[in-house]
């Protein structure tokens, strides 16, 4: 995988001593990383190290849970969206997300679709037609559902289930694309598929993702992160991280000695 | 005797015990319904829903009496329904952690076995006595404040099975929150609501004693609601406890028309959410 | 459009919470009501109103001492009879029965607790009380009647309906109730903790005794107390068989007697507004106190069941 020198790169987020609470529980301290645009960063590390939770701070999803709260900077095209004032739901336009288990809506493959892009959009009936099939194509679905566009979403199998979501995501036209271990649920032929999926999307969308297998962030990523019990080890181009990391943290992770 | 048989002999009785346990209790529920089948299939007619409740004596059917709790029971479940599923959003959706959302729910739980005949007070007291006389909308008062903590309960239990990733998934597309609710989280919990709401429509179909000073009863024909108001179970109630044999026929044939009717839509119920429509 | 979300967003949010507060309202409602309503004899008879057992609607003179007396009396009855039966009903249903009649009979028990009670009354009059006082009523007499002391229970002619009948009229209502309720109760307790039991060695009722039952001990009760908040509040199955009398002079269940909903039913309706329609409404407010306290119980046993603690002994 080719990276860009560092003269190119065009910081999409940017973390700035940035914390993060779950009530009197410091989830992450003092968090520094410029995530750039077009690329796919991986974030790795144990589980309890935050990774998850750093992911979920972009689209503000602890929004939800009153106990929950931020301090520091966490800019995105420039823009610090910790700040009181920010619409949520425009922030949610422009970041999509995918979780760890696929999350169809009850609802039809189509409607899947173009429920999230109704919320920003008042598309005509054909406009919105072209934009279900160029999303559904765009996630490799297009071909498997194109004739069942009526049936619910639940009936697609586990894979497809989770293509759709991305489908979904995709949909919207987000600049940041979240996921949050997208494959941890299916078995290794649609884990297969969606790396290959996440190659493809790649360039169009800042792809964040977060694993718990490190040949897949070894796979499929430009930049990783490694966290460690809330705090950022390492941070810095994937083969390097892998192949010479600076810390010993790092490597004792990579290397099995450790997780 | 040694430990070893002993142990054995106490499992045997205990256990030769528990089935005359079963045996006893299906023996008085088989024994009933038996009856309820017997008589009430022998007073089956087609006079029975075509004509009103007759005086001692004389020939006639429930008709009246089966309109009448068709339309209250009708009106009171399109009443109680939507206040039991708006009040459960806000429990589970709104109010998980404040102090109004597990009060209510508490509440709830109390009114959900709240004896029905001081529900019948209640509405007595609030309206009948103010309004001055009897009437069908009475009853269907009470039968809604019967309704709402059925339909309550259920609900808040299917939206609390509803996956939080799947409301996160919506929130992450940018809803606003009264459309993760109604489009994503009362969608997918529907077939648990219906069938919530079958199981109150079963409930209140079989409800005698709140509607006794309420919608009263009527031995005609009516269709208006400020009026006393013909019903099932308050006709059979007077009829079986009367002397005369014709009026008791006509009662064995209306329990057995209720009992089908709320065994049916229980059955229904299961079999809804069984497969989740 | 996004002004339009956030709108909805308040007007929904405050839409459910008015329907959240009114189901709050509707408990405080009925409370105040029903003392309004019975303030007139709450006011003439006072504390008094609970141990009088004078009811003299002509004079104007009430007190509540019969009906609930008949209230408790017939709940307690149903108790004693559906409490051992549910016991064993649950314990068949969980550990006994084959696993093919499991589902069934578990659907047929639940499908049996959703009959009005209506039914249950009915039956009770034209069918159970002509076999009651015509060969259960003697024989209980010839046996139970000849042992000291108890024997004045069963004292009296055996004319059927009465207090003993309208107790087990309620116990054959209940049964498949709190055995439903049980049932759930017993599948709460792990499968692991069982089966480390039984891997000792250990015979089903063994298990059931000294695993399921000290696990399941707080659900167990609340499920009962559910039961019992049913058969003080069940108005129909009672009003059939209890007879329907104010006057009670003897401890003997075959007397007629009367509980608080089988006064109301019979007596709401033509009372005069007044002294005795304000003594129906207190009696109304009686009853609720009496159940609110049962039911408030229960809950708080299945809530400990339920968060886990059941285990505690």
């Amino acid at each position: 995988m080719s990276v860009e020198t560092a003269a190119q790169l065009d910081t999409q987020i940017a973390f700035k001593n940035f914390d993060f609470f779950y009530g009197s529980f410091h989830a992450l301290k003092s968090i520094n990383l410029d995530i750039y645009k077009g690329l796919v960063t991986a974030f790795i590390g144990p589980s309890g190290c935050g990774k998850s939770t750093l992911l979920r701070t972009i689209n503000r999803m602890y929004d939800l849970y009153p106990e929950q709260y931020a301090k520091g900077e966490l800019n995105i095209s420039g823009r610090n969206v910790i700040a009181k004032d920010v619409d949520l739901y425009d922030l949610r336009a422009k970041v999509g997300m995918v979780f760890q288990k696929p999350t169809p809506f009850p609802m039809s493959i189509y409607e899947n679709i173009a429920f999230g892009v109704r919320l920003h959009e008042k598309l005509s009936k054909s406009e919105m037609d072209d934009r279900v099939e160029w999303a559904l194509k765009r996630a490799a679905l297009w071909d498997e559902v194109k004739d069942k566009l009526g049936q619910s979403g639940m009936s697609l199998s586990g894979g497809q289930q989770q293509r759709l979501c991305i489908a979904r995501g995709v949909a919207v036209k987000p600049q940041i694309l979240l996921l949050d271990e997208p494959t941890s649920a299916l078995d290794p032929i649609s884990t297969l598929r969606i790396e290959e999926l996440i190659a493809q999307l790649r360039g169009e969308f800042t792809i964040v993702i977060v694993t718990h297998n490190m040949q897949q962030a070894a796979r499929i990523s430009d930049y990783t992160a490694y966290m460690y019990l809330g705090e950022m080890v390492e941070y810095g181009v994937t083969d390097e991280v892998f192949i010479k990391p600076k810390k010993k943290e790092t490597e004792d992770y990579i290397t099995g000695r450790f997780g | 005797m040694d430990l070893h048989a002993k142990r054995k002999l106490t499992n045997k009785v205990a256990l030769v015990l528990s089935l005359i346990a079963m045996a006893f209790g299906l023996f008085w529920l088989v024994w009933i319904l038996w009856t309820t089948l017997q008589l009430g299939v022998s007073g089956l007619s087609v006079s029975l829903f075509t004509q009103m409740t007759p005086a001692p004596g004389s020939p006639g059917g429930l008709a009246n009496a089966i309109v009448g709790s068709l339309i209250m029971v009708s009106l009171a479940t399109v009443i109680g329904t939507p206040f039991g599923i708006l009040a459960a959003v806000y429990l589970t959706e709104y109010g998980q952690h404040s102090w109004l959302g597990s009060t209510t729910q508490f509440i709830n739980d109390i009114l959900l076995s709240a004896p029905s005949i001081v529900i019948g007070l209640f509405v007595y007291a609030v309206y009948v006595a103010q309004v001055g006389n009897f009437s069908g909308f009475a009853g269907v008062l009470a039968l809604a404040l019967i309704v709402i903590p059925v339909v309550l309960r259920t609900s808040s239990d299917m939206l609390r099975l509803v996956p939080n990733s799947l409301r996160e998934a919506a929130y992450a597309l940018g809803a606003p929150k009264w459309k993760v609710i109604t489009m994503i989280a009362l969608r997918a919990s529907r077939a648990g609501i219906i069938t919530g709401v079958l199981l109150a429509v079963a409930r209140i179909a079989g409800e005698t004693a709140p509607l006794l000073f309420t919608a009263l009863s009527n031995q005609f024909w009516s269709t208006d609601i400020t009026e006393p108001m013909a019903n099932l179970p308050v006709t059979i109630f007077k009829f079986a406890m009367s002397p005369f044999t014709d009026w008791q026929q006509l009662a064995w044939a209306g329990v057995f028309i209720i009992t089908m009717g709320v065994l049916a839509l229980n059955i229904a119920a299961r079999i809804l959410f069984k497969n989740r429509i | 459009m996004r002004k339009k979300s956030k709108l909805g967003d308040i007007l929904f949010f405050n839409a459910t919470r008015i329907f959240a507060v009114m189901t709050l309202l509707l408990l405080g409602g009925i409370i105040i009501s029903l003392v309004v309503a019975s303030w007139p004899s709450i006011q003439k008879f006072g504390l008094a109103f609970l141990w009088t057992s004078e009811w003299n609607p002509p004079a104007e003179n009430f007190g509540a001492l019969v009906p609930i007396y008949g209230t408790i009396m017939t709940s307690l009855i149903a108790l004693i009879i559906a409490v051992p039966v549910s016991f064993g009903i649950a314990l068949f249903l969980t550990e006994l029965s084959p696993i093919w009649l499991r589902r069934p009979l578990g659907t047929a028990i639940e499908l049996l607790a959703a009959i009005p009670s209506i039914v249950y009354g009915m039956w009770g009059l034209l069918v159970f009380v002509p076999i009651f006082s015509k060969y259960v009523q003697p024989f209980l007499s010839a046996t139970v009647g000849k042992l000291p002391g108890l024997g004045a229970l069963v004292a009296g002619p055996p004319i059927g309906i009465g207090l003993l009948c309208a107790g087990i009229i309620l116990a054959i209502m209940i049964i498949p109730f709190i055995a439903a309720v049980m049932r759930d109760v017993f599948e709460v307790t792990p499968p692991m903790l069982k089966e480390s039991a039984y891997g000792l060695g250990a015979t089903t009722w063994e298990v059931v005794w000294n695993v399921v039952w000290p696990y399941t001990k707080v659900g167990v009760v609340g499920g009962i107390m559910l039961g019992l908040g049913r058969a003080l509040g069940e108005t129909m199955a009672v009003t059939f068989v209890i007879g329907n009398t104010n006057f009670l002079d003897s401890v003997s269940l075959y007397a007629p007697g009367n509980s608080i909903t089988s006064a109301l039913a019979n007596e709401f309706a033509e009372a005069s507004p007044g002294l005795h329609a304000a003594a129906l409404m207190e009696l109304g407010l009686i009853l609720f106190f009496i159940t609110f306290v049962v039911l408030a119980f229960s809950k708080v046993l299945l809530a400990r069941l339920a968060r886990g603690e059941g285990s505690k002994t």
